[in-house]
């Protein structure tokens, strides 16, 4: 019989509840996503209140697998951070509850390591250069002694910022990702807008502000898309490809919400492919957030002995990739 | 530059952002460094980037000599062909001689170092990739920097602290010399040249950079 593990997702938009167990076996993820009104970003109460309404709901459907009674997991993992306080609250306070009623460990997760977890599931890779890209973290990271240390990361805002804030800035609705792709695709003037590397780390706001500027001042939509994912993209591309010469890494992985771009993937994938090294990108489906990535990282930081007492789970709303314990990386 | 320089020319190094060819200007030997194009940008983006990056190196490498800090004469200077040739400096990379060096030669090269690195932080330069791979120290034992392509102007002791860490940072990881003296020599050049409250206010950062864990260095 194997174990199975409840992750449960609140860190921002979506409140997802997953069960999988410790093959990667997934029997079953849903997930709820609060939208805001066009032209305005995630209201974390808002957000919270959507929470808590789908909570019972979604759980109740992620245990209810067909062709079988209603399933007990043995674990309890939840999204500890980093992410929205009073969203991470309800996620936290419905996983102590059904530990506590249940007799199960409860186990804390970081929302981007288990990004990278779901990610390095589909890829097979054992000991690779992180990409991490979503609207908490624009990261580059290797892993070396239980950690992924920070290799390169933004100094300002995160990509998934630069997008969703400009998408609402134009009136798009959010989230803006899937709509900038697709404009993009039919622009063609290249605008000038600020390239910002510094080492191994970027930084997007000038980016921001001036393709905001731009379409006020009558540039076409299109053509603005176009030219904030060349030259956003460029830039990252640009301190990956430095890392991966640096790190000497033969794996690239991309993972996190923006990791659906179809235009970013082809640029890693010609960075990996330049330097001799392995390029996979998390599946559209597991790329965004989602209540599979926490049961999954749950399962893997029980094995390595990783609980919490319900008594003392306090969520982390700004807890750094680079401060939570990853002892299963390398894998073996 | 004709491309049938760099035809001809012997190719020394391959970077992640540009190709070195041993060249000659007149009698003397050169290096040219061309900035190779990279195809997951767009085309124009490109171009633009490494005539930038290209016109950057070259002014900041004589910027730097204005300071005082030993780089590379700047030769010849090819925005269209996104190249620059600069004077061949003989020696061997620190990353592959530090281990080698008689222990008191080392300290005095340190001390030296960090005088340079202070001219060069007083002069309102920061390097941004100060590493054991981008020093050459020459016949005499003297240290040279290269590679510029990241400099810029800068006062503020954070940006002053990374180019500190990143030299610190890379020593630690690929060398095995007892570092405590070196390190202490090239704090004594800093704070010579720098003068000692802006020197203690860099160091601090350092540190403060150090515990955040970042730009950990593996090479």
């Amino acid at each position: 019989m194997s174990l199975l593990c409840l992750g449960i997702e609140s860190t921002a938009h979506t409140f997802g509840a997953s069960l999988v167990d410790d093959h990667g076996h997934v029997l079953s993820d849903v997930n709820d996503k609060y939208r805001p009104p066009i032209g305005q970003g995630i209201h974390p109460r808002k957000a919270a209140q959507h929470h808590a309404d789908v909570a019972a709901n979604i759980i109740g459907q992620a245990l209810a697998i067909k062709n079988s009674g209603p399933l007990l997991p043995d674990t309890i993992a939840f999204s500890a951070g980093p992410g929205l306080g009073p969203c991470l609250r309800v996620g936290a306070t419905v996983a102590r509850a059904l530990a506590l009623y249940y007799h199960k460990p409860l186990v804390p997760v970081h929302h981007g390591v288990a990004h990278l977890d779901l990610a390095m599931l589909g890829s097979g890779f054992r000991d690779p250069l992180a990409v991490l890209v979503s609207g908490g973290h624009t990261a580059i990271a290797v892993h070396i002694q239980k950690k992924w240390r920070i290799y390169g990361e933004t100094q300002d805002i995160t990509l998934g910022n630069l997008i969703d804030m400009f998408a609402r800035s134009s009136g798009l609705p959010s989230p803006g990702g899937p709509t900038i792709e697709q404009e993009a695709r039919k622009g063609t003037k290249l605008l000038k807008l600020p390239y910002t590397v510094k080492g191994n780390d970027v930084a997007y706001s000038g980016l921001l502000t001036s393709a905001s500027r731009m379409l006020k001042k009558g540039e076409s939509l299109q053509d603005v898309c176009y030219s904030v994912q060349e030259v956003g993209f460029a830039m990252l591309a640009e301190a990956v490809e430095r890392s991966l010469v640096q790190t000497r890494r033969k794996e690239l992985l991309l993972a996190g919400g923006v990791a659906a771009n179809n235009r970013l993937k082809e640029m890693l994938q010609q960075v990996a492919h330049e330097h001799d090294a392995s390029f996979h990108a998390a599946e559209l489906s597991k790329s965004g957030d989602c209540g599979l990535q926490i049961a999954w990282s749950g399962q893997l930081a029980f094995r390595s002995g990783i609980t919490v007492k319900p008594s003392e789970s306090h969520v982390v709303p700004r807890w750094r990739i680079d401060e939570a314990e990853v002892p299963w990386i390398p894998i073996k | 530059m004709d491309t049938n320089q760099v035809a001809n020319s012997l190719l020394m190094h391959r970077g992640a952002e540009a190709d070195l060819y041993l060249s000659k200007v007149g009698p003397w030997k050169a290096v040219l460094k061309k900035r190779v194009e990279k195809k997951y940008r767009q085309k124009d983006l490109d171009a633009w980037i490494r005539r930038e990056r290209t016109l950057k190196e070259a002014s900041m490498l004589g910027e730097a000599r204005k300071a005082g800090v030993r780089t590379p004469s700047v030769l010849k200077l090819d925005p269209e062909e996104f190249s620059f040739t600069m004077a061949l400096i003989p020696g061997k990379l620190a990353r592959d001689n530090l281990d080698t060096m008689k222990p008191r030669a080392r300290e005095g090269l340190f001390e030296d170092l960090g005088h340079q690195v202070g001219q060069l932080h007083h002069r309102g330069i920061v390097h941004g990739d100060l590493t054991t791979s981008n020093l050459i120290i020459s016949e005499e034992n003297i240290a040279y920097m290269i590679d510029f392509g990241l400099a810029n102007y800068s006062l503020e002791a954070e940006d002053r602290a990374v180019d500190l860490h990143l030299l610190k940072r890379s020593i630690v990881t690929s060398h095995n010399f007892g570092t405590e003296k070196c390190f202490k020599a090239l704090s004594k050049g800093y704070t010579a040249s720098l003068g000692e409250r802006e020197a203690v206010s860099v160091y601090k950062k350092a540190s403060e950079i150090a515990r955040r864990g970042r730009y950990f260095a593996i090479r």
